[in-house]
């Protein structure tokens, strides 16, 4: 079962010379994590967007948990985040999930519930009653978490969602999504950062002029494959092991990254290690960040063809 | 609930504009002056003196008279001065809803477009529908009960100001969804506001003209438009009791209302945000 499914979505501007998006087939599975990336003008804020309703796509169609984007009930079950989002400035944050809330079709009852709750869990409970002209970036973004919140959704559109938060703020949203999802709730996030993608994300998406480009787990996209990192006790002996066993290697102090075969072949090197007596204190398999990851692949060293 | 709680969010931001809140303490100071600066002294029906201030006057007026007097005179200032501020107030109200990051959260409300865009117009005509009968109703009350003559004309009056009001929104809110400028879609409708008596002339217009074409246009222009100028005589003739001849001038500019809303909200249903 899918929460969000595109089949060969575009969106042209400018008679068809800005495009935006491009034949973009995506199915996401329901109670995952998947963040969307890509540079800027990538198209990620355009395809929430489409999916949403904000914007109308060119050609194509698309599902939200099995209903036609087209029919305004789907939104029902839904949360949105947007980027720069803008509530009005003469209202509290109180007000505002008071407001936003009966749009969503929550009840008298619901809102008294839902409303303090939220506003306890995003940490501005202390601000409910304070005109939101008076807040930080990082304040509106949680009240903008807390509105996306506030109809129990099945699906939340995040766009951007820790921008301008601090590092324990971010945590914390971080924890909160991871939750929500452990709960069912399929969560759709946009980010630059990419830190906290690596952090949070089940899979990955990352999009190119519009163009779905690659796929996956964020462990398939940050894993080197037969490279290991080993840590040893004493090194006097693994320079000679990996001669003779013609494996590469190199050498960083007490840490050495071997390039092997296959699997055989690192367990052949574990017991040669181990025949020598010497102590191994770990074995990790190489890892790149999602960043370099990216960036490779934005700059097109690898990828585009994959 | 859903599309009420639009209305709502318009009202209270337009509340929030301080334009409103002035002209409902002009209007509480003029009710006052009429309640407590107006002294009338009934005999028999009939008004034998009457001091404002407490500067007595000697002359014998009707008291019919000074009822419609004064009632014609808050009517007139409303479908003129109180149009004109309202239109003022509200001019931002479109332009500010297709804002990026906030049309976004409304949209993303489980709200037809219709719905948004006829809660956010009808949340700017309970406004100033409110401050319009704020004064209106106050001012007949206290007229009435000072001396027994209820004027319901002046009511009816109040009414079709509101309604011209809401004709003249609906325009406002095509030109800010098209042009996205408060200021643009405001000097555009104070432009048709004040070309209706104008055009209401246009019989003395034509000899001026050099081709019939530029006569077919100017009917055509009269025809489509809304009348303000016959609907402010309309206005007047109800509040002074007087028969009003042809009722045509408010269908047509209903027609046109509905019709300028109805295009606002289909350019509307296919807008990018």
């Amino acid at each position: 079962m899918y929460a969000v499914e595109t089949f060969e979505l575009s969106k042209f501007y400018s008679h068809g010379r800005i495009k935006a998006l491009q034949d973009f087939s995506l199915q996401v599975e329901k109670g995952k994590i998947f963040s969307l990336l890509g540079p800027n003008g990538a198209g990620k804020t355009t395809l929430i967007k489409v999916l949403i309703g904000i914007v109308h796509q060119t050609s194509g169609h698309a599902k939200l948990l099995n209903q036609s984007i087209n029919k305004v009930s789907v939104h029902k079950k839904i949360g949105y985040l947007a980027e720069n989002h803008r509530f009005p400035e003469f209202l509290s944050a109180h007000q505002i999930l008071h407001y936003y809330g009966k749009m969503a079709g929550l009840g008298p009852s619901q809102l008294k519930k839902q409303i303090p709750a939220l506003l306890k869990t995003v940490n501005l409970h202390r601000w409910e009653n304070v005109k939101i002209r008076k807040y930080s970036k990082g304040m509106m973004q949680r009240l903008g978490l807390a509105h996306a919140l506030l109809n129990e959704p099945e699906l939340i559109f995040l766009d951007e969602p820790t921008d301008g938060i601090d590092p324990v703020g971010r945590r914390q949203i971080r924890d909160l999504l991871k939750s929500l999802r452990d709960e069912g709730v399929t969560i759709f996030v946009n980010s630059h950062l990419l830190s906290e993608v690596e952090r949070m994300s089940d899979e990955v998406a990352i999009l190119k002029q519009g163009k779905l480009i690659q796929r996956g787990t964020v462990e398939d996209f940050i894993s080197i494959k037969e490279q290991y990192q080993i840590r040893l006790d004493s090194a006097d002996t693994m320079q000679n092991i990996c001669n003779d066993m013609k494996v590469p290697i190199k050498r960083e102090n007490d840490l050495f990254t071997v390039s092997v075969q296959d699997d055989q072949q690192l367990n052949r090197l574990i017991d040669r290690l181990r025949q020598s007596k010497t102590m191994i204190l770990a074995v990790i398999p190489k890892k790149i960040t999602l960043e370099d990851y990216f960036i490779d692949i934005i700059e097109d060293k690898k990828g585009e063809s994959d | 609930m859903k599309f009420l709680s639009i209305v709502q969010l318009t009202f209270r931001e337009s509340l929030a504009k301080k334009t409103f809140i002035a002209f409902l303490i002009i209007s509480t100071i003029i009710n006052l002056l009429f309640l407590l600066a107006l002294n009338l002294d009934i005999v028999d029906g009939m008004q034998s003196s009457i001091s404002i201030f407490g500067e007595q006057t000697d002359q014998i007026i009707n008291l019919q008279e000074i009822i419609y007097g004064v009632e014609g005179f808050v009517a007139v200032m409303l479908f003129t001065v109180g149009i004109f501020m309202a239109l003022f107030a509200t001019s931002g109200l479109i332009p500010t809803l297709l804002q990026p990051g906030f049309i976004d959260l409304f949209i993303s409300k489980p709200v037809s477009r219709f719905e948004i865009l006829s809660g956010r117009y009808l949340g700017a005509v309970a406004i100033v529908a409110l401050n319009i009968f704020y004064l209106v109703i106050g001012t007949w009350l206290i007229m009435s009960l000072k001396t027994g003559i209820w004027n319901f004309g002046f009511l009816l009056g109040g009414a079709l100001i509101v309604l011209t009001f809401a004709i003249l929104f609906a325009l406002m809110t095509l030109l800010g969804i098209v042009s996205k400028s408060g200021p643009l879609s405001l000097m555009i409708t104070y432009l048709i506001l004040f070309f209706s008596p104008l055009l209401k002339q246009r019989d003395s217009i034509y000899a001026l003209l050099s081709s019939k074409i530029y006569g077919q246009i100017i009917d055509g222009l009269y025809y489509f438009l809304p009348k303000t100028s016959e609907l402010g005589s309309i206005t007047q003739r109800l509040t002074r009791g007087l028969e009003i001849n042809t009722w045509t001038p408010l269908w047509t500019s209903l027609a046109f209302g509905i019709f300028i809303f109805l295009l606002s909200a289909y350019i509307f249903q296919r807008k990018n945000f």
